[in-house]
């Protein structure tokens, strides 16, 4: 578990309210809001369907929204330029594509492009600021491994590197561990765990939610396009709200690091009478 | 940290295929003039006889036609295939083919006595049709997105194909003349044609050089490059403007040239072993410029002095190239 005290003092490096989205004539976000401070992780919890990816991509800038406000340290977000940006966040999705013949270096080097002008090569703080992205992300090792060859650990922390290449404060990552296997997905959690104990503010879609409690400082829970929890994770995810958005009888418990989801799975069977 | 040392041998052979390529096309065809008085013109030294005439009046302008438009189409594929991450883009995809056919065969039958009009209805029609694609794909829902490209594009292909054998069926005795500009050929006719569309040209590689970066962005998916500051279908775009510029520009000098905008981008890419637009797009220039100089050098060699169309010879040349690689590719 991590230390959340003194994060209040933190200046608010992102601030998100009343968010509203509508794609293709659905109404997906109806007045979600987030915070964000630097050296926090956040971890953004919710149902199949709620609007997680929605609301972190619109705080992101890569959805646009229809009504509600979203400042990056006090600026509006629609005027922000897309340089700006990249200055002030890093997007990893869920799963990139992967180039054939691409190398993970190449990778990170585009990555660090938002810093560069056009037509202009990549400078000696370019590379440095490539070469520590591959080192905190620890994929140095195999920097000139193509991306297509990679398991789905490594290309995530490879995702991550190219984000961390951009020197943003905030790394924005959608559901990073989805798609991956136990031990890389504690590899990634404990990376992003690092990456904000080191300073940098994380905002973190996730469905596990033992995950979310063993590294987020806070979670913000999102229910049918609504924050409708938000808190420390212990005292938030409670077996009343478990039940009511996720419709589950569950609890969570955490004991010296060790996190667990303890789930009725078979509650019409009556496990607890026999 | 070097990067795949594959890329420097693949620049090396494309550079000497090239450099084989011009001299081949400056000293070969109907008269065969020997490479010590092709060079000797090149450096600007006198040359007696009639030597020094075909090389600077018929053959430099006509290399050059050919290395512009090989690297136009080359390009104008590999920036097509990336942006819309689809192998089988062309510039057929986005229509330009289509309309500077139309075009074409249009002033071949409204106005057969001035044939100089020709490239401009060529690039007139190939930029309307590209635009009209344009106009359909960035608009509505989804707007730029690589399916509604593509799908626009045949559209509207299959719209001006079908107007162009129309008036072919209409005007039967007009055929003949038409063919050289389907089949695709380069002519004999001076630095004239270029000094008209080598602007085309030139906005179209300068735009094409700096896309190499956005264009490697969005290799990484649309989430990448948006979290790096661009917008997707704004690079899209850019990239079929780009495009639709140097394949309406090459229809206007050497008529429909389809298969290297295609194929080229593939072999550079499966050669250098990477998709990298930092290697693919120049690699694609020098690969599409070498590939039309020896094919045309052939087209007017083979049969001397009569001149064949450049298209098949191209296919001839470039076909087996292609299918060998792509066996070991796969």
């Amino acid at each position: 578990m991590s230390a959340a005290a003194g994060q209040a003092a933190q200046p608010l490096l992102v601030e998100a309210r009343d968010l509203e989205v509508e794609i293709a004539g659905t109404q997906i976000l109806r007045g979600a809001d987030l915070s964000l401070s630097r050296g926090e992780l956040l971890a953004v919890v919710g149902p199949n369907g709620a609007g997680k990816s929605t609301l972190v991509r619109a705080v992101s800038g890569l959805q646009p929204f229809s009504a509600g406000d979203v400042r990056w340290s006090g600026r509006v977000l629609p005027g922000l330029k897309g340089r700006e940006l990249a200055h002030m966040r890093a997007f990893v999705p869920q799963r990139m594509p992967v180039p054939p013949g691409v190398e993970v270096r190449e990778a990170v080097m585009i990555g660090r492009s938002s810093h560069l002008r056009p037509l202009r090569r990549l400078q000696g703080k370019d590379h440095d600021a490539v070469e520590a992205a591959l080192a905190r992300a620890g994929v140095d090792d195999f920097a000139e491994r193509q991306l297509s060859t990679l398991s789905g650990g490594e290309l995530q922390r490879v995702q991550i590197a190219i984000g961390l290449a951009q020197e943003a404060p905030v790394l924005i990552a959608d559901e990073p561990t989805s798609q991956l296997d136990l031990g890389a997905a504690v590899g990634v959690a404990g990376l992003l765990r690092r990456l904000a104990d080191d300073g940098l503010a994380v905002l973190l879609v996730v469905h596990d939610l033992a995950l979310a409690t063993a590294v987020a400082d806070r979670v913000v829970v999102v229910a049918e396009g609504r924050t409708v929890a938000e808190g420390e994770p212990g005292a938030v995810l409670t077996s009343d709200l478990l039940a009511s958005v996720w419709h589950a009888d569950a609890r969570l418990t955490a004991e010296g690091g060790h996190t667990a989801l303890h789930v009725a799975w078979l509650p019409e069977q009556g496990v607890g009478a026999t | 940290m070097t990067l795949a040392p594959r890329r420097p041998l693949v620049y090396g052979l494309l550079l000497a295929a090239l450099a084989a390529a011009v001299i081949a096309s400056l000293a070969l065809g109907a008269v065969k003039v020997p490479i010590q008085t092709v060079i000797d013109v090149l450096l600007g030294k006198e040359v007696s006889g009639p030597d020094q005439q075909i090389v600077e009046a018929l053959r430099l302008p006509r290399t050059v036609e050919a290395l512009c438009v090989g690297a136009a189409l080359g390009v104008a594929g590999a920036i097509l295939q990336g942006a819309l991450a689809n192998p089988l883009a062309s510039p057929d995809v986005i229509g330009v083919t289509g309309g500077a056919g139309f075009g074409a065969i249009l002033i071949i039958i409204l106005f057969p006595g001035s044939i100089a009009l020709l490239p401009i209805g060529a690039l007139f029609f190939g930029l309307l049709a590209a635009a009209l694609v344009f106009a359909i794909a960035w608009s509505g829902h989804n707007r730029g997105s690589t399916g509604k490209v593509i799908l626009a594009g045949i559209a509207v292909l299959s719209l001006f194909t079908a107007g162009t054998t129309g008036l072919l069926a209409a005007y039967p005795e007009k055929a003949p003349s038409a063919i050289f500009f389907i089949a695709g050929g380069l002519t004999s006719s001076g630095w004239e044609e270029m000094g008209a569309i080598w602007p085309y040209f030139a906005v179209g590689f300068v735009t094409a050089a700096l896309l190499i970066r956005p264009l490697d962005r969005l290799a990484l998916g649309d989430d990448v490059a948006g979290s790096l500051g661009s917008r997707p279908h704004v690079i899209r775009l850019w990239a079929a403007i780009a495009a639709a510029l140097l394949a309406a520009a090459s229809a206007a000098i050497a008529g429909l040239i389809g298969f290297l905008g295609l194929v080229v981008p593939h072999v550079v890419r499966m050669a250098g072993g990477t998709s990298s637009h930092t290697f693919v797009v120049p690699a694609s220039a020098i690969g599409g410029a070498a590939l039309l100089a020896a094919a045309d050098t052939l087209a007017r060699t083979l049969r001397a002095p009569i001149e064949m169309p450049v298209g098949p010879f191209m296919a001839i040349l470039g076909v087996p190239l292609f299918l060998w690689l792509l066996r070991k590719a796969v």
